[in-house]
């Protein structure tokens, strides 16, 4: 199946714009989705990523390169040197950074780990739409999240009336 | 800007094709993800007008804090359904925002009373996993409520249950055991309660799948704790505070998963019987020790005793509870008068880290006692790097070393290899606390750092403290001027100067006495 590289397992991750990356298979099983994937023998030689652009897919690949535990031969920015808290403050602040993008990156990337089931990337890119919209208004709100009212005028009275306290 | 950014969504979606989805050509057998994982066949794939799926806008709405989470179910019917299905609910006056700053109290508990049940009332019944309800600031609560609300959360299948109700209160509210029994999916995994009358019964193993079981100011008979225990075979958490009807507690050794057990203050509790083979945190508390006892190999390595009105706890953990936990790590034991020294014994403690003895007392600790019985401990064991030792008495009837001129004891050579902290905080002038001290001194090579803190354990002096210190008596601060002196006679002088001594007394602008 996929090559080997300095006695690391490497798996090819295809977009479908036709980009090839070849990622260590631990950092691949990241995802769940690719995880049940190879666990389940389905990963001969290449797994095509459809619904995920290449530059998303690198974006991932770089999120889920640094959060492979680095236990082992995996190896990245961590050594055992380093205590356990030092490293979480770290991937912290990392991720602070790396979720500094555009509100349609931002999308994208909540997509790709909701299908690809990253919980990590997921939960930072769902807190982070959170966060943004936290203290807006119900309008602001729905404009940033492109979604509609769709009560009809009775409708959102009643509850909002029900979550008055919410408003307070 | 925004318009292009929408553009772009669009030509995305459209590319989206049916084909999407995990490429057939690389797998060798039918792979089960391809066709759940396809956006086109999971119903995923995002409705017109909208950004993101609706399985992630349900996600990011779970996420939210519950206020957030209330109001966004005003955005739309997408959140409103979302909002119906909400599988977490931390209710409290915290997370309903009711801060109770300038406000009655009884108006707040009626205010909290009935947003706990708007929310409730409304939900589904359906989806929700987890429910706290925290109703500690109110310090009556209609059960009427608490009956209609809690059948919602078992309906909906609830695995962790939280239901606190006032401290200040006798628990009179019966828990409705019932329902835990009537949902087909036996599905409580944590449930912690307080303030309640718990009357469990084995039924149709609905404990099954328990695994925490937090009981505070609950009344629940022995009976009705051992068969709950026995049908508990996942439990691997008890906790049991001010639990006043328990008199003996047994654990079966069927509880192989249960590792951390605490009870204190339970008033009537004589007798703790524990066979479960891999406790690592034993946590015993209360006003007398109780008889305990184990059955088994014991895994303990974090082990508690405290007792606030029982004398020599500290003798009845070296002697006779020890020598059946070999494999603790970090030991607590507060006592409040000692009047038997501490043997020295031939068992030894090879995983022993961290010692913390506390010695509280409402009066003088017993002249009797022989502080430097403890090097029992630090003899029995080899690998201990910490030693905290702190003494609370009213008075200090010891003999003290000031003035004395007698010989002072010296115990047969020993080292502490590994030993790096010492802290004993209460320090007095009693003969034989100095010479637990030399001792430690003079056998502790790999000793850094020597606090020794002579305030009885008033804690907090500092000339830096706006209004003054906590006050003390004439004669306290008297002592503790005695115990800086024998510092200064007998410590200073031979403290090597790779150890760090840390001396600190009564504060010196509100404990100034004259000197004698």
């Amino acid at each position: 199946m996929a090559t080997r590289e300095a006695g690391k397992k490497m798996i090819m991750l295809k977009s479908p714009d036709g980009m090839e990356f070849e990622v260590e298979e631990a950092v691949a099983m990241e995802s769940q989705t690719i995880r049940k994937m190879i666990e389940d023998d389905c990963a001969d030689t290449a797994i095509l990523i459809p619904n995920i652009n290449s530059k998303i897919l690198s974006r991932v690949i770089e999120y889920c390169n640094k959060h492979v535990p680095t236990t082992g031969a995996t190896g990245a920015a961590a050594s055992d040197t380093v205590a356990p808290a030092a490293l979480a403050e770290d991937l912290k602040i990392w991720d602070a950074e790396f979720i500094k993008v555009n509100r349609a990156t931002r999308f994208d990337l909540i997509q790709a780990a909701s299908y690809l089931n990253i919980k990590g990337l997921l939960d930072l890119t769902s807190q982070t739409t959170i966060d943004t919209i936290s203290d807006n208004s119900l309008e602001e709100i729905r404009s940033f999240l492109s979604t509609k009212n769709d009560y009809l005028p009775e409708e959102e009275q009643t509850i909002r009336r029900e979550n008055q306290w919410a408003f307070q | 800007m925004r318009l292009m950014s929408r553009k772009r969504h669009r030509q995305r979606r459209r590319r989206r094709t049916p084909h999407d989805g995990l490429i057939a050509s690389f797998c060798k057998k039918k792979c089960s993800l391809r066709q759940q994982d396809d956006y086109s066949q999971s119903g995923a794939r995002p409705r017109p007008g909208l950004d993101l799926p609706e399985d992630i806008y349900r996600h990011i709405h779970a996420l939210m804090p519950l206020r957030e989470a209330a109001r966004a179910a005003c955005v739309s019917h997408t959140f409103l359904q979302s909002w119906r299905c909400c599988r977490n609910l931390t209710l409290s006056k915290e997370t309903l925002g009711l801060n109770g700053n300038g406000i009655d109290k009884d108006e707040m508990a009626r205010d909290l009373i009935s947003k706990v049940d708007g929310i409730l009332k409304n939900h589904s019944g359906v989806g929700m996993k987890k429910l706290e309800l925290n109703l500690y600031c109110c310090r009556k609560v209609d059960h009427c409520y608490l009956n209609s609300w809690l059948p919602i959360a078992f309906r909906a299948g609830i695995e962790e249950l939280t239901m606190l109700l006032s401290l200040i209160s006798e628990a009179e509210y019966n828990f409705p055991c019932s329902l835990l029994f009537s949902g087909s999916e036996k599905s409580i995994r944590y449930l912690k309660l307080s303030s309640c009358v718990f009357r469990p019964t084995a039924e149709l193993d609905c404990w099954r799948r328990l695994k925490e079981l937090w009981l505070t100011n609950v009344l629940i008979t022995d009976d009705e704790l051992e068969c709950l225990l026995s049908d508990s075979s996942m439990l691997e958490l008890l906790w049991l505070f001010r639990c006043n009807e328990i008199v003996r507690v047994k654990i079966p050794c069927q509880l192989q998963r249960l590792s951390f057990l605490r009870a204190g203050q339970c008033r009537k509790l004589q007798e703790i019987e524990s066979n479960a083979p891999n406790i690592s945190t034993f946590d015993i508390g209360g006003s007398n020790l109780v008889k305990i006892s184990f059955g088994g190999a014991l895994q303990v390595k974090n082990m508690t005793i405290m007792c606030s009105y029982q004398p020599n706890v500290i003798w009845y953990t070296r002697t006779k509870l020890m020598p059946s936990v070999l494999n603790v790590e970090t030991l607590h034991i507060s006592s409040c008068n000692e009047m038997i020294s501490t043997p020295t014994l031939p068992s030894k403690f090879l995983h022993l880290k961290y010692l913390h003895i506390t010695l509280n007392g409402n009066e003088a600790i017993s002249p009797a006692y022989d502080y430097l019985s403890l090097v029992s401990f630090l003899v029995a064991s080899p690998c201990l790097e910490t030693f905290i030792f702190v003494v609370q008495q009213t008075d200090m009837k010891h003999d003290s070393i000031v003035g004395d001129i007698s010989h002072l004891r010296q115990l047969p050579e020993h080292c502490h290899d590994n030993l790096k902290s010492v802290t004993m905080v209460g320090f007095c002038s009693a003969k034989s606390m100095v010479e637990l001290t030399l001792h430690i001194i003079k056998n502790t090579s790999s000793l850094q750092c020597l606090t020794l803190d002579t305030s009885f354990g008033s804690y907090g002096c500092s000339v830096d403290k706006p209004g003054g210190c906590n006050p003390m008596r004439r004669d306290i601060i008297k002592e503790a001027h005695r115990a800086l002196l024998a510092i200064r006679t007998h410590v200073e002088g031979i403290i090597p100067s790779r150890v760090m001594l840390n001396v600190s007394g009564p504060c010196s602008r509100c404990h100034v006495v004259e000197r004698d």
